[in-house]
């Protein structure tokens, strides 16, 4: 009988000098996989303009209807995104998104990705609509040069094509 | 036409021996993928799309028969290369292989080929969702590409065509689709093609760029995203919106359209597929100028005049005003002291209930629709009494019908009778085209007679004698034949050639083309509608005596003022005549004599709806002023709501469920489209909760009304002309209980189904019998292949309408012959010149506010003929006064060569210019001085 006390205790004892596995969140956050898919972020090219071209491509693929996108057309003097059409609203309803990551997938940009952030709760329901703003990565955090297909609006006609024989 | 039979892909069918391949095998149910051909257009064979294999049978030389195999079958010999099927017409024994691996390698490298150039921008591209590239490329193209990606050609976009077309270079396959549509359908040669090889691209030809009213239609039918229009540039994706059916209200053609909606929003019109009415056309009126469906500043709650101010009221307290009013001053001076004026665009269920307000409840005939301006339309009856018959179809129109244009411009004035009539030529009908002045039609015309201006009256006796002539024989139940002859003798031929400056030639020429017509149909327009029945009978007598009445396909067609001048019309919202036609006794006051009684206080209360009579002419403010009590149903505050004592929140087309009749009598239905504003209701809705609360109000009447009318009249200063002692309602009014019974449609389709009882005419044009004209089960934008032939048209599952059929083609019609009295304003030495207003489609017109068109409204400008102006002193750019007996007019000298001399053309409908101030009449004479500077 002592020795099952004994025992019992040695347990006890062993786990009071190893690493705990609690994690005191908040103050400590539990990092996610790689490829873990949180909260939407959308994404800036190198030069801080917005990848996003208002297309609705990813509202289309959207199985539940979470993304409106109202398009309009960029000033050609200060222009949001390369091209000539811009997102002027982009929200994403986080409570109807089941993160499916469609949207990502549907993007031809890769303007909207699915990222790490998961504290998504709120106190009312109109909070849950997360606005354009709310989205758009902040302007020095772009990355990758704009491919030439969204280049077109600055290039000249370029030579017939070379055919080699 | 004969019949053959050919073979698509092992399926016989039989089919005209005038389709070409494509067309064919469609009727086969089998696809041949194309993109320069359009079934409305030529076919060019462009783009090598449409490539087929294509045998015939072999023909033994000697006997001329088709040789046959040792089964009996005929043998075939298949041409050695593809054939491109939108150029070759089908032949009796014709093999179509459209499946075979050759035919794939074909559509597979032109495809190759189209994507070579094509910069792949389908997520920015508007037509991105409903195009044939998508489609087709989709279907027959390779899937992959040799082509090196950055050898891509480009060229700078947006490049604009046109401030409402955009075209995109990079896109466009260069099928010429466009280009034909303006040259061929349209008559506007505005576009071509510029450059060579890789830069090759197309370009407008005109100043300014891409000047033409049809210019919308180009963006339906590119068959990639190459043209698309400024108005729709980047609203929404084509999957995102709801196709709503709905009808163009700005002109009497009545086209049928697609009001494509997003959240509550209007993103753009479409054209709707009607074969009798517009065809998959749209003018850019009704595709550009419907912006004022969501106007700012729209009224949205009752408003009562409460200490001078308009202020914002409840329903309840808006009716219980105007009942209190109306019923008071009706007690006071009689149903004789109220009047009612609408507006043509409203639909038929307002305009009846509005009459049958004014007529059962009110006791009132002074109803009119126009707002008495001189120069204004008379009231039109005879264009329904020998109105095209029932079943016309002007698509099917070609060989074998004669159209005379008269006193009209249909370009200006209803855009899509050009394209219309036009169609009729191409398909070998004749078109008489007869106006003081040239116009558009002119190059289409197969005869123009240039009368001059007031010999009208001369040249139509002119022809009816020639015609008359070779009549052996007139119908039965004519009447005034003898005092036709009568006036027809005192005409000489010689005579009315001197006067109009037409050589009896051509008089006799248009006589033997109106007397060859197996179709006869008549169209005309302001210059004859401005005159009324003097002038438009005489072009009834010419159907009269051809025996051409009361026939499909044969008739008048007035192009009257907007959408629904035809309903107002039919509902009786006229002094003379109830609904139906049906005479009345005793005439009301027309909207020209509303004025004057106003200001001599015979007038005391009127109900406007969507009428603004303040901004047509200036007039009517004082008389509008001097009224005791004034009702303003409107959409937004109008110089006229203004002055109203209670406005009321009316609705527009895409707002509420209705039908409207347009210029050939055929009733269409638009549906809503939108949720209306706060408070605002359905205008017939609004007019009948006005008729409850005034049978609620005569109850009461005796106890109330003598404080309210001693407070109303009293208010404004002019009691004490006794009118309390003559108390004559003049109406035969239902008693009240059976009246009140009648007051309570819960759905516009009773207010339909009422009409369908009451008006003769309308029998059986119910809701349901609209909706059963439906040309396909289902609504929406078309599944099936017509897509990819025929543009972004939209099928008609709304219906196409029904005819009301023409006063002629009722059992007992008698037709009158007898010429009407001449109405001539003669000509003096102080005014020698002919005022010619020009009705202008794009003018200063509410319905246009906040549209790309506004750009579009020319400056006023008063045009003279070159020498009348070298006689007078004047260069083109200088200031000239005209005067006339009602004042004078100042504007810029315009010097054109084609104008008949002794006239000044001025566009009408223009604030910089407003030429109705000096109008005296229907014709009005003027004198012309420079101003000096
Ligand atoms: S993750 Fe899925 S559900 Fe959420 S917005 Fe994207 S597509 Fe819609
Ligand atoms: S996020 Fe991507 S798919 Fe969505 S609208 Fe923007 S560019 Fe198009
Ligand atoms: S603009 Fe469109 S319709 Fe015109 S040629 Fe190019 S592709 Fe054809
Ligand atoms: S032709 Fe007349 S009815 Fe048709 S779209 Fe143009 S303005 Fe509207
Ligand atoms: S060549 Fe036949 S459709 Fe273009």
């Amino acid at each position: 009988m002592i020795g099952d006390l004994v025992k019992g205790l040695a347990t006890t004892v062993r786990y009071m000098f190893r690493k705990p596995v609690t994690i005191e969140y908040p103050e400590v956050k539990r990092p996610v996989r790689e490829r873990f898919r949180g909260k939407h972020e959308l994404k800036r090219f190198e030069n801080g303009m917005e990848r996003c071209i208002g297309c609705s491509l990813c509202s289309a693929a959207c199985p539940s209807d979470a993304i409106l996108v109202v398009p309009a057309e960029n000033n050609p003097q200060q222009p949001n995104s390369p091209g000539e059409r811009y997102a002027a609203t982009y929200e994403i309803n986080m409570l109807r998104c089941i993160f499916c990551g469609y949207c990502e997938d549907a993007c031809p940009t890769n303007a909207i990705v699915l990222e790490h952030q998961y504290e998504l709760s709120y106190y009312d329901r109109r909070a849950s609509i997360y606005t354009k703003d709310m989205l758009l990565v902040p302007p020095d955090q772009g990355h990758g040069a704009i491919p030439p297909v969204l280049e077109q609006v600055n290039r000249t006609p370029s030579p017939p094509a070379q055919i080699e024989l | 036409m004969a019949e053959i039979i050919i073979t698509v892909d092992g399926v016989q069918i039989t089919v005209p021996d005038t389709m070409n391949v494509v067309d064919a095998a469609r009727l086969a149910a089998t696809q041949i993928p194309v993109f320069c051909y359009h079934p409305r257009l030529p076919a060019v064979g462009m783009c090598r799309m449409c490539m087929v294999a294509i045998g015939m049978p072999r023909i033994d030389r000697d006997t001329r028969q088709p040789m046959l195999n040792e089964h009996g079958k005929p043998i075939i010999q298949m041409f050695p290369k593809l054939q491109p099927a939108c150029t070759t017409r089908v032949a009796d024994g014709m093999v179509v292989i459209t499946n075979s691996e050759e035919v794939k390698f074909a559509q597979n490298g032109v495809l190759e080929f189209l994507l070579t150039s094509h910069p792949l921008d389908c997520p920015v591209c508007d037509k991105g969702g409903e195009c044939p590239l998508q489609n087709l490329t989709m279907e027959w193209g390779p899937g992959n590409s040799r082509f090196d990606y950055s050898d891509k050609v480009h060229f700078e976009k947006p490049y604009k065509l046109g401030d409402l077309i955009n075209l995109d270079r990079e896109r466009c396959i260069l099928c010429s689709r466009c280009v034909r549509f303006q040259d061929d359908l349209a008559d506007d040669s505005v576009l071509g093609f510029d450059q060579r090889g890789r830069k090759w691209h197309i370009i407008s030809k005109s100043d300014p760029p891409f000047d033409s009213k049809f210019s919308g239609n180009t963006t339906d039918i590119c068959p990639v995203g190459a043209l698309t229009t400024s108005d729709f540039r980047f609203r929404a994706r084509a999957w995102e919106l709801t196709s709503v059916p709905s009808l163009c209200n700005h002109c009497a053609v009545g086209c049928n359209t697609t009001l494509d909606m997003r959240h509550n929003q209007l993103q753009r019109v479409m054209p709707r597929d009607n074969a009798a009415v517009n065809d998959i056309w749209i003018c850019d009126k009704g595709r550009f100028g419907h912006r004022f469906i969501e106007r700012e500043h729209r009224l949205t709650t009752p408003l009562v005049r409460r200490d001078g101010q308009l202020q914002p009221a409840t329903w309840d307290e808006a009716l219980d005003v105007i009942a209190t009013n109306l019923r008071a001053i009706q007690a006071a001076a009689g149903g004789a002291a109220l009047a009612g004026l609408a507006g043509e665009h409203l639909a038929n269920e307002d305009l009846f209930l509005f009459q049958r307000l004014f007529r059962e409840v009110l006791g009132s005939n002074n109803l009119d629709t126009r707002t008495g301006v001189p120069g204004e339309y008379a009231l039109d009856d005879v264009g329904y009494q020998y109105g095209v018959g029932v079943g016309t179809n002007l698509m099917d129109l070609g060989k074998g019908t004669a159209v005379l244009v008269f006193g009209a411009d249909p370009e200006e004035e209803a855009p899509l009778y050009m394209l219309r009539l036009r169609q009729i030529v191409t398909q070998g009908g004749s078109l008489i085209v007869a106006n003081p002045r040239p116009t558009k039609l002119d190059r289409s015309a197969t005869q123009t007679l240039h009368y001059r201006p007031d010999s009208e009256r001369e040249v139509l006796l002119a022809l009816l004698k020639l015609v008359s002539a070779e009549t052996k024989q007139i119908p039965q139940r004519t009447t005034g034949g003898a005092e036709l002859k009568g006036t027809l003798e005192q005409t000489k031929l010689d005579a009315v050639a001197k006067l109009s400056g037409l050589e009896q030639a051509a008089l006799a020429q248009a006589a033997q083309t109106i007397l060859a017509a197996e179709h006869l149909l008549i169209v005309y327009g302001a210059d004859v509608l401005v005159h009324g029945a003097s002038l438009s009978a005489l072009l009834a007598n010419l159907l009269i005596l051809r025996g051409k009445v009361g026939l499909a396909n044969s008739g008048l067609i007035p192009l009257l003022a907007r959408g629904n001048s035809r309903g107002a019309l039919d509902m009786g919202v006229r002094p003379d005549k109830a609904a139906g036609y049906a005479p009345l006794k005793q005439a009301g006051l027309t909207a020209r004599e509303m004025w004057p009684a106003a200001l001599a206080g015979k007038l005391r209360g009127m109900y406007l709806m969507g009428s603004d009579p303040v901004a047509s002419y200036a007039p009517a403010r004082a008389a509008l002023d001097a009224l005791a009590f004034l009702v303003v149903q409107d959409t937004t505050l109008t110089a006229t709501a203004q002055l109203a004592d209670v406005v009321l929140p009316g609705t527009n087309v895409a707002e509420y469920d209705a039908t409207y009749t347009n210029a050939e009598r055929r009733v269409q239905r638009a549906r809503l489209a939108r949720k209306v504003y706060d408070a605002s209701k359905p205008n017939w809705e609004i007019v009948q909760a006005v008729a409850q609360a005034l049978q609620g109000e005569l109850v009461l009447a005796g106890a109330a009304s003598s404080t309210t009318v001693t407070r109303t009249v009293g208010g404004n200063g002019k009691s004490g002309d006794g009118v309390q002692g003559k108390l004559t309602l003049t109406t035969s009014t239902a008693s009240p209980v059976a009246a009140q019974e009648s007051w309570d449609y819960i759905t516009v389709g009773e207010v339909a189904a009422d009409i369908a009882d009451l008006v003769p005419g309308y029998a059986g044009i119910t809701h349901t019998a609209l909706a059963q004209t439906a040309q396909t089960k289902e609504w929406g934008r078309q599944a099936n292949e017509d897509y990819f032939y025929d543009g972004t048209s939209y099928t008609n599952a709304e219906g196409v309408g029904l005819q009301v059929p023409a006063g002629a083609e009722l059992p007992k019609a008698t037709f009158d012959l007898t010429p009407p009295p001449a109405t001539k304003v003669p000509a003096s030495s102080t005014y020698p010149f002919a005022l010619l207003v020009q009705t202008l489609a794009y003018r200063n017109d509410p319905f246009l506010h906040d549209s790309l068109l506004q750009s579009h409204i020319p400056a006023g400008y008063i045009a003279l003929n070159t020498a009348d102006a070298a006689q007078l002193g004047i260069a083109a750019g200088a200031q000239v006064q005209l005067t006339s007996a009602a004042g004078s007019l100042r504007g810029t000298a315009r010097v054109v060569p084609d104008l008949p001399a002794g006239c000044v053309l001025v566009p009408g409908g223009l604030v910089d210019l407003p030429v109705a101030t000096i109008q005296t009449g229907a014709l009005t004479r003027v004198a012309v001085s420079s101003v000096a500077e």
